[in-house]
């Protein structure tokens, strides 16, 4: 059944399996508390009667945490109240974020305490922003107040229809110029992304979300859709423990990027020797059946290697401006070297090689970004970037990219213009390349000699490898630089003078 | 402790353990992917029986840091 707002997701659900299990979490040790989807969809319903109580009702709401039960309270009851969610990476500087939060013109952030440090610096930053809730607090303060103590002094009915049209989610996404973009989603975008395929999954399905819940892949797959079928959404607490998490909350379906299946790949095959039954018992206990690949390429090897172990990999495409899932297989109908099959709300066509997609997921653009928007919408149809066909069954086979955009492993999109202007700011820095190889981030610098010779630097290879070290100290992880090579010449140019990048 | 750190990094990336110094860094030196590093560290609470801070955690860069990191933890 497909859903056109994220409030009829939510409600159908409720009623359909109001008392039995929504969300599990640790908050110990091996202790899982659980939350049903009647109290999901009752405390979503609280967040939105705080909103407008607040007067906030209808604006822009900030959330940034590690993925937790009032990470999704927030989301929920922010869009189903017909207000803008905007999920922030908690990984981020704190500069970065509340750059974010301003631009995004946010008035209520929702912050997780780990980031005590971004509660200090909106205050300065964020002019616009009027209330900031902890998710952790127990009661309210002077600087913050309590999500809980608010909730709980919140009525359970909330009644407001949101409609398909309505914008209910900026999520931002690395754009090619340096400048990260506020990709506008609204509830048809979302709701009818996550619900317009079957995919034939039971309902009950055990779910672990491992991904970062501010990624659209996470957000719709992981929470919309597991809601629609009714899941159990099992959140784990952190990469750290994804092994022990898999044993405590034994998932019937995970998923996941490209690195994360590489490494347990590594895993299955270090104990190549036992029955294959066995080895799969003990990485990902019985009842494990399938994994959902996204966010990157993943090498069509592992669908194989899996597949002895009992394990279907699902391979899929998309892009946050697609919210974000173009095509997808499903576990009776794989071509292995195909990103799956185009979901039925989505229909593609090849311009100059380039993939153009069109359908009720594409976004309404980039937030207060008309000239790229200009850029990435053309009639309805969104150029993804990315070099590709699709065959007459509607599978997507993906060729290139088109874009300077480097997507790692981990599904992170990194704009290397970024990095490099960044580095660029150090005046021995006098032309940086980024890329990434072997699965890494990689910097080329040519040096200015010049510079050098002036400011008597003798060693110039430690001394940029101290710049970099300086940038990845500050930087997320994924944007941090692993390698460098130094230049003796110039980089080669293109005819507008700009360094050839292939 | 510095021993078996070095034998459980050896489960993870393909590095003769006599090539392990205290300097030597995860990512760049190992060749740890971040998802590498990260079940790593889940696999250090274990053997250590402590409760690593994953914003911390993220700081870490080389083996010598590990190991100051969690001599704090116990």
């Amino acid at each position: 059944m497909t859903y056109s707002t994220i409030r009829d997701i939510l409600v159908q659900a409720e009623k359909q399996f109001g008392p039995e299990d929504a969300i599990r979490y640790k908050i110990g040790k091996d202790i899982i508390e659980t939350k049903s989807y009647t109290q999901l969809k009752e405390d979503s319903e609280r967040f939105s009667s705080v909103l407008k109580e607040l007067g906030e009702q209808g604006n822009h709401i900030a959330i940034t945490g590690m993925t937790s039960y009032l990470w999704l309270v927030a989301y929920l009851g922010t869009v189903n109240s017909g207000s803008v969610a905007v999920p922030l990476d908690v990984s981020l500087p704190a500069e970065e974020l509340c750059e974010l939060i301003d631009r995004a013109d946010a008035t209520v952030l929702v912050l997780d305490e780990i980031r005590q440090d971004v509660a200090a610096m909106v205050r300065e930053r964020c002019p616009k922003l009027k209330y900031v809730f902890s998710m952790q607090k127990e009661n309210n303060t002077k600087e913050m107040l309590s999500l809980r103590q608010s909730l709980n002094a919140q009525q359970e009915r909330f009644d407001y229809q949101p409609k398909p049209e309505q914008l209910c989610t900026i999520m931002f996404t690395s754009g090619t110029t340096g400048k990260s973009k506020g990709v506008m989603l609204t509830h048809q975008n979302m709701a009818e992304n996550a619900t317009c395929l079957d995919m034939k999954i039971p309902s009950r399905t055990v779910i672990l979300s491992v991904l970062p819940i501010h990624h659209a892949y996470c957000l719709s797959m992981d929470i919309l859709k597991g809601i629609s079928l009714g899941s159990i959404i099992c959140i784990n607490d952190s990469l750290m423990r994804v092994a022990k998490n898999i044993k405590l909350f034994q998932p019937n379906m995970i998923l996941m990027v490209p690195l994360m299946i590489e490494s347990l790949a590594k895993k299955l095959e270090e104990a190549a020797g036992l029955p294959p039954e066995i080895v799969k018992k003990e990485v990902f206990g019985e009842q494990f059946h399938t994994i959902c690949s996204g966010g990157a390429y993943l090498n069509p090897a592992y669908i194989d290697l899996f597949q002895k172990y009992g394990i279907t990999i699902l391979q899929g495409y998309g892009m946050t401006e697609c919210a974000p899932v173009i095509s997808t297989s499903v576990s009776w109908n794989i071509k292995k070297e195909a990103v799956g099959q185009l979901i039925p709300n989505c229909e593609a066509k090849v311009v100059e090689e380039e993939l153009w997609v069109r359908g009720s997921s594409v976004m309404l653009g980039y937030y207060k970004m008309p000239e790229e928007t200009k850029e990435a919408l053309y009639e309805g149809w969104l150029k993804t970037g990315d070099l590709g066909y699709v065959d007459q069954d509607g599978f997507v086979y993906l060729t290139g990219r088109k874009k300077n955009l480097i997507i790692t492993k981990n599904g992170e999109n990194v704009s290397p213009e970024e990095l490099e202007n960044k580095v660029a700011e150090n005046r021995l820095v006098q032309e940086i390349l980024v890329r990434e190889k072997d699965g890494v981030i990689e910097a080329e610098i040519f040096p200015d000699y010049e510079y050098a010779g002036k400011k008597e630097i003798t060693n110039i290879e430690d001394t940029l490898q101290k710049i970099i070290d300086e940038y990845n100290q500050n930087a997320p992880v994924y944007k941090r630089i692993y390698n460098i090579k130094v230049r003796k010449t110039e980089f080669e140019k293109t005819p507008s003078k700009k360094i050839k990048r292939y | 402790m510095f021993e078996k750190m070095v034998t459980i990094i050896c489960n993870y990336v393909e590095v003769e353990p006599e090539k392990i110094t205290l300097n030597s860094r995860f990512m760049e030196d190992l060749g740890f992917t971040s998802f590498d590093f990260m079940s790593m560290l889940g696999e250090l609470e274990d053997e250590f029986d402590v409760e690593i801070d994953q914003q911390k955690a993220a700081n870490i860069r080389t083996i010598q840091e590990a190991i100051t990191y969690l001599e704090e933890l116990q």
